[in-house]
């Protein structure tokens, strides 16, 4: 059979599997056993522990059960509601200082954690019951937080991230920066919406700003202090070149874990058995689609599939921005259905040769893609916030939590068309600090 | 016939060139061979391959044998300090009794050489230069194989262990501030851009690492009598060819380090000596006493001359 | 976990979701110890200025094991996501149906895994294969938790297999909310 009709026979096989509802990481495991049984006979399947094992033996791997522990450990502790009320302290003058307040907090736990729900999960719990009690729009307290959640992996650190530079060996620092500006830049297009938002809907008033003494705002103050600590040490650690990613991240794993016993007496060994068992859970999981992901692209490589895709590819002979359009398309698609980390690790490394050679940045397309799949962490079916914050608020309904974050879809669409009129946005950062790309 | 070879190494490598070759050879020989090469661990990850190679699953690798000297720890002698003087003392090395020996054990594992070949290294690094071995104290390194990095430990250093196509990212995010490896790796993966200091191989050279394209023993008994005079006709060709192209690459990876404006280091022969003691304190006395009949190994290898 | 088993569990399903939960906490044991292992490696080599030579490899085998081992725990979770557009669509006979189909899928290709898998180990253990650094591990040990880990895999999966045909569960039913609810007390 020709390589690519083989392509498009995998393809469909792997949608057809992965809509049966199995877990994504078995179904690209059964999708590959099958085809190489098929058409590379049993003999092949020998391999497949073998291309397992390799997959997970690699150091940078270990960054993501490290900041996931880190998010975490964080999350279990009221350190979310302090960096949260600290700032609604500060912005009294501000008008929406409630909803500013918010996003802020969920940009600065995004710096902390590597992970979105963790970021929804630490600030919605506090966040999303003062806005409805304050007036404003369920919609407005539940979507700014599902969309302000999505940070975690833009903003770093990023999980996510990490993926991509392990996937297509570009370097996880450079990813890392590159995430900043844009991250502050979707900060601020969320925030513009909340408020007019919310003074369109008759509700101006609740804009207006509660006020607090000086001695209130002094006070909270040390509460957030270590935190702020840990997001500086891990980015000095990191681009001070002390420590690579992984050995950063593991120290500070530890050391959200002793600020969580110590600061904020998270003592007793169910609590801290809580935030094992979810670290646990969420490592084992994005593991083992990593581990699968990789048999799964040894099958494509030893059937000719990946090399045949991309002659095909370089044959194709598109307008660039047309080319980006139909990847924002699929990976917007993709998103809708598979967590981040799946859709990286089977797109990212057929999409990057296509890329670079339409002339386009991979830190930047990084960027691009990591906005895509922070769209699909608030769109249906598989929507991973959006579940987060049923969670935390019952009583909204899934339908009003959907229409709440449709906006905040629209501003990260937006965001991305901005990118890609303004690239620098992305790519200044990390060459002003580690130096021009190659 | 198809057969299929995986190699770690970027298209214009040596290493790939010599694949390349005998894949063309024996496609213009028509006798209904094919051989279909998987460059830049694009089939099979750089340390995974010796494994599905010995088990059938993959019919050709080059592959620096020492990366299997955690299975066969006799292959640790490839890549052992102070043991090779120059390219032409590795080529009487690869036809010597000692790597008749080395053969036998290849056959154990259903596995044998088509293309011997050593190839030379240097030393770079990100903090200092690195000539003699109190340079590595405190650093993170990477060495390409155990004896080296015993040497090494020896000498203070922190080991990491991972393929030569590894090597840039590591450098890059910071997992190393060092390594030690080939002078055709130095340049096809362009370990200058991440580089502060390189020692390339000069008159003294410490580091020459047995770089061979195997093939599995079955899958060659298997082939037709002519198949295999077409195989071992492009082999020969593709050694010799290697041999040359290994001379210049130590002289064209000190160019492309230097026009890179990478500091150049070179290394005295009291350095080398001083390294090769330590090996003699470190490695050597390890392999004999993890290998059986090492020490036997190890005098067939000193005794080529 | 803290939902109580319904009364009509037979003590096998019991009896591998324990062992299930005594995996999750190896495996979350093995993740905290590739922690602390982590920063014992940066301390030796940026405070003490001495040689490392384990720490990294082990901690990857850590990461290894952890994954593996943690399969049957995350599977009992219900942890490993997937696309439950569909199966939350269909009807619960169909459903149950479609759960059917998954698990068998899943069931084989875990056996393929622990077949194939135990291969390596045995060849590992045979032939004394060691890890090519100075630290010189010997590889059985993380190539055995191929095959360990899958096995119980397949054994969870098994017992889902048994609660699904007898009607008393469906792996594939409501797992979103199951999501939310996991999520919530990360919170
Ligand atoms: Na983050
Ligand atoms: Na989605």
């Amino acid at each position: 059979m020709e390589p690519l009709t083989l392509a498009g026979l995998v393809g469909l096989s792997t949608v057809i599997m992965l809509f049966s509802g199995i877990s994504v990481a078995a179904g690209l495991l059964v999708v590959a056993t099958g085809f190489l049984l098929i058409f590379d006979g049993a003999r092949s399947l020998i391999s497949l522990p073998d291309l397992f094992f390799a997959e997970l033996n690699s150091f940078a791997l270990l960054s993501i059960p490290m900041f996931i522990i880190m998010g975490a450990a964080i999350a279990s502790t009221r350190a979310g509601a302090d960096l949260y009320e600290a700032l609604e302290r500060w912005l009294t003058r501000v008008p929406g200082g409630l909803v500013i307040s918010n996003l802020g907090a969920c940009a600065l736990f995004a710096a902390m954690s590597g992970s979105s729900p963790a970021t929804c999960a630490a600030i919605g719990k506090m966040g999303i019951p003062e806005m409805r009690k304050r007036g404003y729009p369920d919609g407005v307290a539940a979507g700014s937080i599902a969309a302000g959640g999505t940070l975690g992996i833009l903003i770093p650190p990023s999980v996510t991230m990490i993926v991509y530079g392990i996937a297509t060996e570009v370097s996880i620092g450079r990813l890392f920066l590159a995430g900043v500006f844009p991250g502050i830049m979707l900060v601020v297009l969320f925030m513009a919406w909340s408020i007019w938002s919310t003074w369109r809907s008759g509700n101006a008033q609740v804009l207006s700003a509660s006020s607090y003494t000086w001695r209130e705002k002094v006070e909270i103050l040390p509460r957030v202090l270590p935190f702020l600590a840990i997001i500086l040490g891990v980015l000095y650690a990191m681009y001070g070149g002390i420590a690579t990613p992984s050995e950063t991240a593991a120290v500070g794993a530890l050391l959200c874990i002793v600020i969580a016993m110590v600061i904020y007496r998270l003592w007793s060994p169910s609590a801290l058995w809580v935030v094992l068992r979810d670290s646990t859970r969420e490592s084992v999981m994005i593991l083992f689609i990593i581990a699968a992901a990789g048999v799964f692209s040894y099958m494509l490589s030893s059937l000719f599939i990946t090399q045949a895709i991309a002659e095909w590819i370089g044959t194709l002979d598109v307008n660039r921005w047309v080319l980006m359009g139909a990847v924002n398309v699929f990976l917007l698609i993709a998103g809708f259905f598979l967590p981040p980390v799946a859709v990286i690790l089977m797109a990212a490394p057929i999409l990057l040769p296509i890329i670079t050679a339409a002339g386009f940045d991979p830190i930047w397309f990084a960027v691009i893609l990591t906005i895509n799949m922070e769209i699909g962490l608030i769109s249906p079916p598989v929507g991973l916030n959006l579940y987060v914050i049923n969670g935390i608020a019952p009583d909204i309904s899934l339908k009003t939590i959907l229409l709440g974050s449709l906006p905040y879809v629209l501003c990260m669409v937006l965001g991305i068309v901005i990118l890609c009129i303004f690239p620098g946005i992305a790519t200044w950062l990390p060459e002003a600090v580690m130096g021009p790309a190659r | 016939v198809e057969l299929r070879l995986s190699h770690q190494f970027a298209t214009g490598d040596v290493r790939h060139q010599i694949a390349q070759m005998i894949a063309d050879d024996v496609a213009a020989a028509g006798v209904d061979l094919e051989i279909q090469i998987f460059p830049n661990q694009s089939l099979f990850k750089a340390r995974e391959q010796y494994t599905p190679l010995s088990r059938g699953q993959l019919d050709m690798t080059v592959l620096p044998l020492s990366y299997a000297g955690g299975q066969q720890p006799a292959y640790n002698l490839t890549l052992m300090p102070g043991l090779v003087k120059n390219l032409d003392h590795g080529d009487r090395l690869s036809h010597s009794p000692f790597m008749d020996k080395l053969s036998e054990i290849m056959a154990q594992d259903d596995v044998m050489v088509l293309v011997h070949g050593y190839l030379a290294g240097g030393f770079g690094s990100n903090k200092g230069c690195i000539t003699k071995p109190e340079d590595v104290q405190g650093i993170s390194i990477r060495a390409a194989g155990k004896s080296f990095e015993e040497m090494l430990a020896g000498a203070g250093a922190s080991i990491s262990s991972m393929a030569s196509s590894e090597i840039y990212p590591a450098l890059q995010t910071g997992v190393l501030d060092a390594t030690n490896t080939s002078s055709e790796s130095f340049v096809s993966f362009r370990l200058y851009e991440q580089l502060k200091c390189y020692t390339p191989a000069g008159d003294t050279a410490l580091w020459f690492m047995y770089q061979p394209l195997l093939i599995n023993k079955s899958t060659f008994e298997g082939l037709t009598p002519e198949q295999q005079t077409a195989l071992t006709e492009a082999s020969a060709k593709a050694e010799a060819f290697y041999l040359e192209e290994g001379k210049k690459g130590d002289e064209i990876a000190r160019q492309t380090f230097a026009d890179a404006g990478v500091e150049i280091a070179e290394m005295t022969s009291e350095d080398f000596d001083a390294w090769l003691a330590l090996a003699k304190e470190t490695a050597f006395p390890i392999f004999v006493q993890e290998t059986p009949g090492g020490q036997e190994l190890l005098d067939m290898a000193l005794s080529v001359e | 976990m803290s939902d109580p088993a319904p009364v009509d569990t037979p003590l096998p399903v019991r009896a591998m979701n324990a062992v299930s939960t005594v995996c999750g906490v190896i495996a979350a044991l093995m993740i905290l110890s590739s922690v602390l292992i982590t920063c014992q490696m940066i301390f030796v080599r940026l405070i003490l200025n001495r040689s490392t030579i384990w720490q990294t490899e082990a901690v990857i085998y850590l990461m290894i094991g952890a994954t593996l081992i943690g399969l049957p725990y995350v599977q009992k979770l219900r942890g490993h996501v997937g696309v439950d557009l569909l199966p939350s669509l269909l009807p619960p006979g169909p459903r149950r149906v479609l759960a059917l189909f998954v698990l068998v899928l899943t069931i084989a290709m875990a056996g393929a895994m622990v077949w194939y898998g135990f291969d390596t180990f045995h060849l590992a253990w045979s032939r004394n294969w060691k890890s090519e650094t100075v630290w010189a591990f010997p590889l059985w040990i993380p190539y055995g938790a191929v095959p360990l880990g899958f096995a119980l895999y397949f054994l969870q999966l098994s017992m889902d297999l048994w609660m699904t045909v007898s009607g008393r569960d469906n792996p594939l039913a409501a797992s979103m909310a199951h999501e939310a609810e996991l999520e919530e007390r990360v919170g």
